[in-house]
């Protein structure tokens, strides 16, 4: 993972990418306990020339395959992992990468989301495991449970939170 | 040791002990499904295929 994240912050120095944050199953990992996954998510701001409105991955795609990357799928493999770069789209997504939390792995700088904006992209995104998350990070007090509520208001996830809470939550105290 | 202890104590890790740890359970599953045990571990009916693991 170091060098992966050396060849990420390599990419910011270098303008192909803006500010980035580790989400997903590896963010997430910042705040829980370790489960076990196979990739990466990188949110990332792409700069846009000017008059453009398509964020497109190309540059990214071409600038590490010209140093060796090796794409799989929707995947490029960076120092033995498969990263997934995701660019930040809408309201909540930029939010979460202007409010990433600044860490270390083995000395390598990087940004890891808020485990409250982890929770709430899970719970947008809304598969079985994403819902599995934001269990965990409920039941094991990883979030601030009034910070989550006011993103998911300030995002409009108001509906998919009541339905969460009925399914997982009711006679639960919390 | 009961299952909220451990969790906790593998939570309190850092994030670089924890990728650590995230790094072998990868390698772990890449040697699995390298040497074919998942396949093996399923029962198949004969007269059948599984086509879901070709």
């Amino acid at each position: 993972m170091k060098a992966t994240l050396e060849a990420i912050n390599q990419m910011q120095t270098d303008g192909v990418i803006g500010r980035y944050a580790i989400g997903g199953a590896v963010g997430a990992t910042f705040y829980l306990e370790p489960a076990a996954t196979l990739d990466v998510d990188i949110f990332v701001a792409l700069p846009t020339a000017a008059g453009a409105s398509l964020l497109t991955l190309a540059p990214i795609y071409d600038y590490l395959k010209t140093r060796g990357a090796t794409v799989e799928d929707e995947h490029i493999v960076i120092g033995g992992w498969p990263v997934q770069f995701l660019p930040a789209s809408d309201e909540l997504e930029l939010e979460a990468l202007a409010e990433a939390v600044p860490t270390a792995v083995e000395d390598v700088g990087t940004w890891v989301m808020t485990a409250e904006h982890l929770a709430a992209i899970a719970l947008r995104t809304g598969r079985p495991k994403d819902h599995n998350r934001v269990l965990q990070f409920i039941e094991q007090g990883a979030v601030d449970r009034k910070r989550l509520q006011l993103i998911i208001d300030r995002h409009k996830l108001t509906g998919k939170w009541k339905q969460f809470e009925r399914r997982f939550l009711e006679g639960t105290h919390g | 040791m009961d299952k909220s202890k451990i969790r906790a104590r593998l939570s309190s890790l850092s994030f670089s002990e924890k990728i650590k740890i995230l790094e072998r359970l990868r390698d772990r599953d890449q040697a699995i499904a390298a040497s074919g045990l998942r396949k093996k571990a399923k029962p198949q009916r004969s007269g059948t295929t599984n086509r879901l693991n070709d």
